[in-house]
């Protein structure tokens, strides 16, 4: 989302949690997705834990070795016939796609669901030129007919219910009013079968990318995924360089957490191996492969003591899934590409702190996401180190940190708590004379103008008894 | 053999729940628990903490370390403070020079629960008429001190308590410490969703180990004009050992 279009924060969040109908659809469906995850992790594995612990490792293995890997990539996978462009911001990356849709003379290319595009901004750096990007996505299709952003990285649209859709698809594509998913998927199939007839270009992400064989491994559900790599003449895979894992074992290792943690399948319905384009003697397949392996400050994530662990993502959204904030207000309240508490993480590491720090507070630091996390990345404190980044109390600068501004009331306020805090004298005396919340009113209204509202939305208990006089009065308690 | 412990109040406690403090005391005090209350104690640091003021928050870590010196467990009544000090404190400090004085603490930290569940084995002799429950876990409690299975051993000690358990019982009451003065209208949101859950188990009362979980549920509910109330586990345990009205 363009900081143009950026909403005042509290805006952002009141509006979003207004909306019950969204609100609805999403906690029932957060609901299900749990439920799902629990029951196949259950039913299905004998060491979860293990696994998890395995992928964490060859994760890092991954990331330690990074330059290795994308060089033995680059050389097995261009061996292999595809042809590898490398891009440093996000700009390089729509630019690398534009200039192969110049040269094959293509004016759209059809998309398969790819995180990576949203978020360098593809579909809008190709409108701007007058290209267009279709989306073949089910619920990315719904989303821009009706011009809306995902609202969710694994399920864009699971904020609108069937009924919803069968509206859009009804103003949009001129279909009847239908409501049965069956009925919904048929109008999308006949409008998609279209769209592919004359596909000259398809455009991909990349789930895992493994070095030694210089091959990518694409997840999917609805096998539109399949057809944007298969059916065209031309395939582009859009890659963050993070993807990039040793070996096929590897990758097979985060596969085998990546659905379950997801959507709580066991195994996803298609999995597509490409290790390059149409061979003699193939039936089907593009005749060319493009990898774009872009980085887009995740490099100088990677160099960052605390958030290369964000790195491992495996992007299963599992976190979002359980986390209590994200189900309240959905994932457009933190106006950027990536919601939750992975987007918490990595949505000022990649767009700058002092354009999405706003969304720190989004965390009630419960813990859930780190406990469901696959790959274990320890989002809640992460969460919290970047508040700490943010209140310029960071080691390692982050990006956009020197256009920040550091709340001074906050810092005075977190000042003062620990000057009382640590004197016990001072301490007693305030709380001796207090109302509850007493402290935090005197040392944090300049820093949170927001504390009146509290009690505008829960009634606050009233002090009854000096407790340091009635515990002196226990007998078997010493009081020194 | 007699046992001696430091009490730590918590903040909270010293603030706003006195009678629990004073209860929680009772309960170890019937067990033939020596106590010592430092009167100079103050806050774990969870504010500043959460907030990303680690500087801060070191500070007040190493207060507490020097202030509860002796090695006698320090027994806390909350999930949450007793975290933030067994486990947090080593997040803090992970980098400091200072590790192996925190590790120290941190090591005589417990939760009272745990204490009275898994050290002391009390044996509880409920007074109170048969009545329903439910129980909210404290996220902290949960899933960084993790004493909630105690805790709910020890309402399962009192004969005439039916326990029933929350369906969303691992989903956060929107508490949260500074979340909730800086995101109020989510932690609302956050907090209704619990109440109906609360609701759903068609229980009277709801007992909870953490104090601020408790304030933000109650309030709500309060707020709501329910008919359900809420209490802190060791205003509850004593108050079912005493066989006093509810
Ligand atoms: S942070 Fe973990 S839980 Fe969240 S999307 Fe990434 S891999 Fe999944």
């Amino acid at each position: 989302m363009s900081a143009e279009h950026k909403l005042p924060h509290e805006v952002a969040v009141h509006e979003n949690l207004s909306n019950e109908q969204m609100r609805t659809n999403l906690t029932t469906a957060m609901h299900i997705l749990q439920k799902n995850r629990l029951k196949v992790i259950d039913d299905r594995f004998e060491d979860w834990q293990g696994l998890r612990a395995r992928a964490r490792q060859a994760k890092n293995n991954a990331l330690m070795s990074l330059d290795e890997r994308l060089l033995e990539f680059e050389k097995n996978a261009t061996k292999n016939g595809m042809h590898v462009h490398w891009a440093s911001s996000d700009t390089d990356a729509c630019e690398i796609i534009y200039q192969i849709m110049m040269e094959k003379k293509a004016n759209k290319i059809l998309k398969g669901k790819s995180m990576a595009s949203e978020e360098i901004g593809l579909n809008h750096y190709l409108e701007k030129k007058g290209l267009k990007a279709v989306e073949s996505d089910l619920g990315e299709l719904v989303l821009q007919l009706d011009e809306d952003t995902p609202v969710h990285i694994v399920v864009p649209a699971i904020h609108r219910n069937r009924y919803q859709i069968g509206q859009t698809f009804k103003d949009k594509l001129g279909a009847s009013l239908e409501s049965e998913p069956e009925k919904l998927n048929a109008i999308a199939r006949e409008h998609l079968r279209n769209q592919f007839e004359d596909l000259k270009i398809g455009l991909s992400g990349v789930n895992f990318a493994m070095s030694e064989q210089g091959a990518i491994w694409l997840i999917e559900n609805e096998g539109n995924g399949r057809m944007c790599t298969t059916a065209s003449d031309i395939h582009i895979a859009l890659c963050g360089i993070e993807k990039v894992m040793q070996s096929f074992e590897d990758a097979a290792t985060m596969v085998h957490l990546l659905t379950p943690s997801a959507t709580g399948q066991f195994i996803p319905t298609y999995n597509n191996i490409i290790t390059g384009p149409r061979k003699n003697g193939d039936l089907d397949g593009p005749r060319e492969v493009h990898i774009v392996l872009f980085d887009h400050n995740r490099t100088r994530m990677l160099a960052n003591k605390n958030y290369y662990e964000a790195l491992r993502c495996i992007r299963c959204g599992a976190c979002m899934n359980f986390c209590p904030v994200y189900d309240k207000i959905g994932g457009h309240t933190y106006q950027t590409t990536y919601p939750g508490p992975i987007g918490e993480v990595i949505s000022p590491n990649l767009f700058g702190i002092d354009k999405t720090g706003d969304i720190l507070s989004f965390c009630s630091l419960c813990g859930r996401c780190s406990e469901v996390c696959p790959v274990k990345i320890p989002l809640a404190n992460l969460i919290r180190t970047l508040r700490s980044d943010k209140a310029g109390q960071g080691e390692q600068k982050l990006l956009g940190d020197e256009n920040m501004h550091h709340n001074k009331a906050e810092a005075f306020a977190m000042r003062n708590f620990q000057m009382a805090a640590t004197n016990g004298g001072l301490w007693r005396f305030s709380l001796g004379n207090a109302h509850y919340f007493n402290w935090a009113v005197q040392g944090l209204k300049s820093a949170l103008p927001v504390i009146k509202k509290w009690s505008e939305f829960k009634d606050l208990p009233s002090i009854k008894v000096d407790l340091y006089k009635e515990v002196q009065k226990l007998e078997g308690v010493s009081y020194e | 053999m007699l046992n001696k412990v430091y009490f730590y109040a918590t903040c909270l406690g010293t603030a706003a729940m006195q009678e629990m403090v004073l209860n929680a005391i009772k309960l170890l005090r019937k067990e033939g628990v020596e106590v010592i209350f430092k009167k100079n104690q103050t806050c774990c640091g969870q504010p500043s903490f959460n907030s990303g003021y680690f500087n801060e928050s070191k500070e007040v870590a190493l207060y507490n370390t020097r202030l509860f010196e002796k090695d006698y467990p320090i027994i806390v009544p909350s999930g949450s403070c007793a975290g933030m000090m067994s486990h947090d404190y080593i997040e803090l400090f992970k980098e400091d020079k200072r590790l192996d004085e925190i590790k120290h603490f941190s090591s005589k930290v417990i939760e009272l629960s745990q204490y009275l569940d898994q050290v002391l084995n009390v044996n509880y002799e409920d007074k109170g008429e048969p009545i329903k429950v439910t129980w909210h876990s404290n996220c902290h409690a949960l899933r960084v001190q993790k004493s909630i299975t105690s805790s709910k051993n020890l309402i399962k000690r009192l004969k005439n308590v039916e326990l029933i358990e929350l369906e969303y019982e691992q989903e956060c009451c929107g508490f949260g410490g500074t979340f909730s003065v800086k995101e109020p209208e989510i932690s609302n949101a956050m907090a209704r969703a619990k109440v109906n859950d609360i609701q759903n188990t068609g229980a009277k009362y709801i007992i909870s180990g953490d104090g601020g979980c408790l304030l933000n549920i109650k309030g709500t509910m309060s707020r709501m004009g329910l008919d359900i109330k809420g209490f802190h586990l060791y205003d509850f345990l004593l108050k079912r050992l005493e066989g006093a009205k509810l």
